[in-house]
C-alpha cells in the first residue's frame, strides 16, 4: 500500500505535482505569476501566503477547476483533468459545498460510489470523525461538522495524493489536534499531502516543506527551518542611546532593522557576527536580548520584504497577525 | 497493484461513459429523486396543487367545450400540464443556482463524476417526478372528471405533459447556471406564472393575451392533449413548437453551463 504513491504515474521518477511557469490573470490583474514547483511522492508540503497570494487559484488550477493562462500543471505524468477524474486525488475545498436535504451517510454513499477505489463507507465515516453524525441531514450541521464532512469528501478512496485547501478553519483547538493527529496515519500510508493553511503553527508541526507565496510567485521554498533561516533566524534587540542609523544598516548579516527612540531591534541570519561587529566598532548596547524568530515572524519577514516595505509589521501585534490572516 | 493504478487513468479517458460514469449518474439522479420526494414544495406544487385546482373546478363548466373538448377534459389536460411545469422548473431553477452558489458542483467536480453527469442527474430526477404527478391528474380526469377515452390516446395525452416537463427541465439548468439564486428564484417564479397564465392552464385566454400565449409551449401541449381528445390527432404544428422551444432551451442550457465553467 505504502508504494503506491512512490510508484504510480507510470514512470517513478515524474514528480506527483509540477508546475511549470503557470501564469493566472483575471483580466489585468496577475493572481498567479510565473509559478513553477513540484511535489515528490510522499511529501508533506504547506502552502503559506497571505490572503490574495494566489492560494487558492494555483489549488484550482491544479485540480483542474481552472485553465491556467500560461504555463503546464502536470499531475502524476498526465494532465489534471484526467488524473482528478481517475480518482487519485481527495480533494478538500473551501469554497467546496455539499448536496442538502440528504444524510451525511447517503452523501458519502454516493461519492465513494464515484470512486474507483472506494473505502467502506464506515471506515471513512470514522476516519473522518463522523460515525457520530452519519444520520444527521447535512443542512442541519454546525461549521466544524461540515467541515469534517467535507474532509469526509476528499478520503472516501484510496488516493494517492490530498489537496487540502484551510482544512481546520472553523474547528476548534482541540478538533484541529485531533485532525493532525488523523492526518498523519493517512500520510503515513504514503501520501502526499499538499495543504494551504495560515495557521503558521500548523505548517511548521504538520509539513516537511513549505511553499511561501506572495502576489503568485513563490518567495520561499524548505523546510520550516530553512524558511526560518531564510528570513533572519535570530532577533537581537538592545538599547542605544545614540543610534547611528546608516552604521547599522551596514552591520553584517543583518536582514531587518528596526529603531523606536534608543530601543534596536535586529534581525539577522548571523546574530553572532552581527554583535560583534556593533561591539568591534565600539558600541556598548544595554538590555541584549537574543531571541529565536518563530515560522510566523520570519512568513511576515518574507512576505513584507516582497511587498517592498522596509519594516514588516512587529511580530505578535495585531496588525502582523492581520496581514496573515 | 502499481501496473492496475497506473493504467487507470488511461482507461476512464477513453470510456468516460464506463458503467462506473452511468452508475455513479443514477446513483446522483436517485439521490435527486428522494431529495424531491422528500421536499414539501413538491408535494404542495407538484402533487396538490393541479389535484385541489381540479377538484375545485374541474366539474364547475359543464356544457362548456375548449378547443373542442369538455371543460372536464381540457381542464385535466391544463393540470397535468401544469403539475409537469411546476415539477420540473419550480424546485430546480432555484437549487441549480444555490447548489452552484455553495459549491457543490465544484465539489462534484472534484470526483470521478462525469461533467454532465450533475445536469443528467437532476433532468432524470425531473423527469421521473413529474409521472407520478402526471399519473394522478390523468387517474383524477377520468374518475372524477368522467373523461373517457382510448388507451393510446391517455398515452398521447400523458406523454405530450411529459415533453413539456422535459422542456421546463432545460429551462431550470438554463436559469439555474446562469443567475444566482437571489435572481433565479424571482425569474423562475415569473417564468412559472407567465407559461401558466399565458399558456392557458387556469383558463383559456382570447384577444390579445390568447393571441400570444399560442407561442407558448404550455398552450401547445394542451391542444396535443384536446387534438387527440376532439379529433383522434396530434397536432404537428404543436409538437414543432413544443420542440422548437426544448430546442432553443437546450442551448441556453449548453452557453450557461459553458460560461460557467471556469466559475462554478
Amino acid at each position: 500500500m505504502s508504494q503506491e504513491g512512490t510508484g504510480a504515474g507510470g514512470a517513478a521518477s515524474a514528480p506527483v505535482v509540477s508546475f511549470e511557469n503557470v501564469t493566472k490573470c483575471y483580466g489585468k490583474l496577475r493572481a498567479v505569476d510565473g509559478l513553477s514547483l513540484e511535489l515528490r511522492a510522499g511529501e508533506t508540503v504547506a502552502l503559506l501566503g497571505p490572503n490574495g497570494a494566489g492560494k487558492s487559484t494555483s489549488l484550482d488550477m491544479l485540480l483542474a477547476l481552472r485553465k491556467p493562462t500560461r504555463g503546464r500543471i502536470r499531475m502524476f505524468g498526465s494532465d489534471s483533468y484526467h488524473a482528478v477524474k481517475s480518482g487519485r486525488v481527495g480533494a478538500m475545498l473551501q469554497s467546496g459545498g455539499l448536496m442538502p436535504e440528504v444524510t451525511v451517510r447517503e452523501l458519502i454513499t454516493l461519492v465513494a460510489g464515484f470512486h474507483q477505489r472506494p473505502l467502506p463507507v464506515q471506515q471513512t465515516l470514522r476516519r473522518a470523525g463522523i460515525a457520530g453524525i452519519a444520520d444527521q441531514r447535512v443542512d442541519k450541521l454546525s461549521g466544524g461538522q461540515t467541515q469534517r464532512v467535507r474532509f469526509a469528501l476528499a478520503i472516501v478512496g484510496e488516493c494517492d495524493l490530498l489537496v487540502l485547501d484551510e482544512p481546520t478553519t472553523a474547528l476548534d483547538v482541540e478538533s484541529r489536534q485531533m485532525f493532525w493527529a488523523n492526518m498523519k496515519t493517512e500520510v503515513a500510508e504514503g501520501r502526499t499531502l499538499l495543504f494551504a493553511t495560515h495557521y503558521l503553527e500548523e505548517a511548521d508541526q504538520a509539513a516537511d516543506r513549505i511553499l511561501v507565496i506572495n502576489k503568485g510567485r513563490l518567495l520561499a521554498d524548505g523546510t520550516p527551518a530553512e524558511i526560518k533561516q531564510r528570513a533572519g533566524a535570530k532577533r537581537i534587540s538592545f538599547r542605544l542611546d545614540r543610534v547611528d542609523e546608516a552604521f547599522l544598516l551596514g552591520l553584517p548579516a543583518l536582514v531587518n532593522l528596526e529603531i523606536r527612540h534608543d530601543l534596536v531591534q535586529i534581525q539577522s541570519s548571523d546574530s553572532d557576527r552581527t554583535l560583534y561587529a556593533l561591539l568591534d566598532a565600539g558600541y556598548r548596547p544595554r538590555e541584549i536580548e537574543v531571541s529565536s524568530l518563530g515560522l510566523e515572524q520570519a512568513f511576515l519577514a518574507i512576505t513584507a520584504e516582497d511587498n517592498g516595505e522596509n519594516a514588516p509589521a512587529r511580530p505578535g501585534s495585531a496588525e502582523a497577525m492581520e496581514t496573515i490572516r | 497493484m502499481n501496473g492496475t493504478t497506473a493504467m487507470t487513468p488511461a482507461r476512464g479517458t477513453r470510456s468516460m461513459l464506463g458503467t462506473r460514469e452511468v452508475r455513479g449518474t443514477l446513483a446522483l439522479s436517485r439521490l435527486e429523486m428522494l431529495r424531491v420526494l422528500r421536499n414539501k414544495q413538491y408535494l404542495i406544487f407538484t402533487l396538490a396543487f393541479p389535484v385541489v385546482f381540479y377538484l375545485a373546478i374541474g366539474k364547475q363548466a359543464r356544457g362548456v367545450s375548449v378547443y373542442g373538448v369538455p371543460f372536464a377534459a381540457f381542464y385535466m389536460v391544463a393540470m397535468a400540464t401544469w403539475s409537469a411545469l411546476s415539477g420540473a422548473l419550480n424546485g430546480n431553477a432555484q437549487r441549480i443556482s444555490q447548489e452552484r452558489k455553495d459549491g457543490w458542483i465544484r465539489q462534484l467536480r472534484l470526483t470521478s463524476l462525469p461533467a454532465s453527469g450533475y445536469v443528467a442527474a437532476k433532468v432524470i430526477a425531473s423527469m421521473v417526478t413529474t409521472v407520478p404527478s402526471i399519473v394522478i391528474v390523468l387517474a383524477l380526469g377520468h374518475f372524477y372528471g368522467g373523461v373517457h377515452m382510448a388507451g393510446w390516446k391517455w398515452a398521447v395525452v400523458g406523454a405530450a405533459a411529459w415533453l413539456g416537463a422535459m422542456t421546463f427541465a432545460a429551462l431550470a439548468v438554463a436559469i439555474g447556471y446562469k443567475f444566482l439564486p437571489d435572481r433565479a428564484q424571482p425569474l423562475a417564479l415569473l417564468v412559472y406564472f407567465g407559461m401558466s397564465i399565458l399558456g392557458g392552464l387556469w383558463f383559456p385566454l382570447s384577444g390579445v393575451l390568447g393571441t400570444i400565449g399560442k407561442a407558448l409551449p404550455t398552450y401547445q401541449v394542451t391542444r396535443i392533449g384536446a387534438g387527440v381528445l376532439a379529433a383522434g390527432s396530434v397536432s404537428v404544428t404543436a409538437v414543432a413548437v413544443i420542440l422548437a422551444w426544448l430546442a432553443g432551451f437546450v442551448v441556453l442550457a449548453a452557453l450557461a453551463v459553458r460560461s460557467t465553467a471556469e466559475k462554478v
